[in-house]
């Protein structure tokens, strides 16, 4: 009951000085729809990065899909020759693995290097062997994904192209075609070591011009059909088989059912199960950097709120003094005096949080309807739209952290509150 | 005797500053208070007097000697032991009222009874019924600034014992008010020191307090005298 007393005299207290109230609730939901607008951003951020590296990937290897299925000596030995490692009847691996309901579908690949020539001068290229169809499949993966839901997608242009220009059609990253004076439609020269370990070579024609999703890449980046790479290296092997998921957060299920559909024939298992989370350095690289960028700007963005609140309870406290003195000579402790000012920070905090909600949606749809381009970030070719996400999940943990931090500003109020001498307080004008 | 003693100041010295600079504000004063009783502290400005209200209230420390409040020696206590002690047995008045002003007169009479942990229905009606003996029952409901200085002062005394304090320190109680308001709460203070047996303390320059109350006690240079 007495609770109840203190707590409605604090809220009176608020309302007193609403001007002052006003501004210290406006100065903290801003805080907090700061905290939730940067959760939005950074779940948005998890959540594009991880489906950009399922589907379209950081590295020479294309996306990593949501597993890859490999040789199990692959991952452990070096090749003493092409494809040494590589997966044997990769059509029926594929036909077991695509049984499962969660799967989507499944696409071959092959890992290949060597150099390219346009007769007159030759690089080195990191090659992939691809089903075109399938890769545009992944492409239309995340263009489905309503998350994103941005108005550009994603285009399947150049493996269309590559598809439609036949078996001895190339992509070459942007890098490589300015390098090589190559565009659509000239006749190149792939030069690589084939399984038995001769040197063979195979005329390409260039399908299209594709950009890497980092540069470092582009320059020695190709993409080729699935049979022009096993031409080449004279070989029916795959490097490996991609899984895509329907949903990416069944990943850990389905390589645990990949696991027990595919071993089990002898006591050794012939295949490695990779989960996407195990190909993707450059994701949790990121991950990380973004986390202390993201748990910086928070900290900021508490203590601000916080000495903001601490300053309008001390002022508070200051213009009350003869207030405080009067309870405290009545024989009110300063335990209950402090609570006072506890319960005005709490309800600064939950007027904060209230207000904050409404801050942030406002803010969200605006962000989210706005078109607005990031720049790409830092070894990336390509920029992105931003887009807010709701963040459900963090909200609690916000408001709990605002209320927190304005309470505990009412709580310091303790330490001005017991040096208070009531003495002098009931002098005070 | 001592049973009958509701306060107490045992050689009670007190200064403020420090070195040559020191100032003697109670002088090693002697001073009891008996149950029931009524006493006026008069004396100039400076002279001590809110020093010696303040140390029997208990809202300030001695620099020697003892202050005995109902046979507890408060020398030793902690603040939070004196706040209780100020809640149980002491009840103040004071000169510009000291209501809170975001809290109707009920509220204002409420606070020292919220602190006790007594019932909801026992804290009404205490609070209705003291408020009734001040004359202001109907102005329950009214904020301080809606209501005169008399009517704050009654409040204010109303708030000093609605607690059942058996001590009431009122320090220049009629100073803000004019001079037939003064003299109203003058009355409601010595009726509640006559029909309800609590001993008042008033310390003041005001005349008529002088020659309504019988015992006098004269403070000058931090020293005292008795009539």
């Amino acid at each position: 009951m007495n609770i109840i007393k203190i707590a409605t005299i604090s809220l009176r207290n608020l309302l007193r000085n609403s001007r002052r109230t006003l501004i210290t609730v406006l100065v903290s939901a801003a805080g907090f729809a700061a905290l939730a607008i940067l959760a939005g951003y950074m779940d948005f951020s998890f959540y594009g990065l991880r489906e950009l590296t399922v589907c379209k990937g950081f590295t020479a290897g294309g996306g990593t899909g949501h597993i890859q299925v490999f040789h199990s000596e692959s991952l452990k030995k070096e090749e003493l020759f092409p494809m040494q490692y590589g997966v044997e009847d990769n059509e029926k691996i594929r036909a077991d693995i695509e049984s499962i309901d969660e799967v989507s579908f499944t696409m071959p690949r092959i890992e290949f290097n060597g150099l390219i020539s346009n007769g007159d001068k030759s690089i080195s290229f990191l090659g992939l062997g691809v089903d075109p169809e399938k890769e545009a499949e992944l492409i239309q993966y995340w263009n489905s994904l309503e998350k994103m839901g941005g108005k550009k997608k994603m285009s399947d242009t150049a493996y269309r192209k590559l598809e439609k220009t036949g078996s001895f059609g190339v992509l070459l990253g942007q890098q490589m075609a300015k390098a090589l004076n190559a565009e659509a439609g000239s006749n190149l020269m792939l030069m690589s070591t084939t399984v038995d370990g001769a040197v063979n070579v195979v005329d390409v024609t260039v399908a299209g011009v594709i950009r890497g999703a980092m540069k470092s890449i582009d320059r020695h980046y190709l993409v080729a059909p699935l049979e022009t790479a096993m031409s080449l290296l004279q070989t029916d092997k795959v490097s490996k088989i991609v899984v895509v998921l329907k949903r990416t957060e069944d990943t850990a299920v389905v390589s645990r059912l990949i696991e027990e559909n595919i071993h089990g024939q002898d006591d050794q298992p012939m295949f490695s199960v990779i989960p996407w989370e195990e190909l993707a350095a450059y994701y949790y690289s990121v991950r990380d950097v973004y986390n202390i960028i993201f748990s910086f700007t928070g900290i900021i963005v508490v203590a601000i709120v916080f000495l903001s609140c601490t300053n309008t309870m001390l002022m508070a406290t200051m213009e009350r003094v003869k207030e405080i003195g009067t309870l405290k000579a009545i024989g009110v402790s300063n335990a209950w005096v402090s609570l006072m000012f506890l319960f005005e920070g709490f309800f600064i905090g939950l007027l904060s949080v209230a207000g904050g909600l409404v801050f942030k949606y406002v803010f969200s749809v605006v962000i989210n309807n706005s078109g607005f381009k990031m720049p790409p970030p830092p070894g990336m070719s390509s920029s992105y739209l931003l887009k807010i996400f709701s963040a459900v999940e963090f909200l609690p943990w916000i408001a709990l952290l605002i209320v927190f931090s304005t309470t505990l500003s009412g709580l310091l109020t303790l330490l001005k509150i017991r040096k208070i001498s009531i003495v002098d307080s009931l002098t005070h004008v | 005797m001592k049973n009958n003693i509701i306060a107490e100041l045992v050689e009670v010295s007190k200064y403020y500053g420090t070195g040559t600079g020191r100032m003697v504000a109670l002088d090693c004063v002697d001073l009891s208070l008996a149950k029931g009783e009524a006493v006026v502290l008069v004396g100039p400005s400076g002279s001590g007097k809110s020093t010696l209200l303040h140390l029997l209230g208990c809202i300030d420390k001695q620099d020697k000697g003892r202050v005995i409040i109902d046979g507890v020696d408060t020398s030793a206590k902690s603040l939070e032991e004196l706040a209780s002690l100020r809640l149980d047995k002491i009840g103040f008045v004071f000169q510009s009222f000291n209501l809170i002003p975001v809290l109707t007169a009920y509220e204002n009479v409420e606070i020292p009874l919220l602190f006790k942990g007594l019932g909801n229905s026992f804290v009404k009606d205490r609070v209705n019924e003291v408020l009734d003996s001040v004359g202001l029952y109907d102005r329950k409901h009214h904020y301080p600034r809606q209501m005169s200085g008399g009517q704050q002062q009654r409040v204010a005394i109303a708030r000093a014992i609605v607690g059942n304090p058996s001590l009431i320190l009122a320090d220049e109680p009629t100073a803000n008010l004019d001079s037939r308001t003064g003299g109203d709460i003058l009355d409601l203070l010595l009726h509640l020191n006559k029909n309800e047996e609590r001993s008042v303390f008033v310390a003041s320059h005001d005349s008529v307090v002088l020659e309504r109350i019988k015992k006098v006690v004269r403070i000058l240079d931090g020293k005292i005298s008795i009539d």
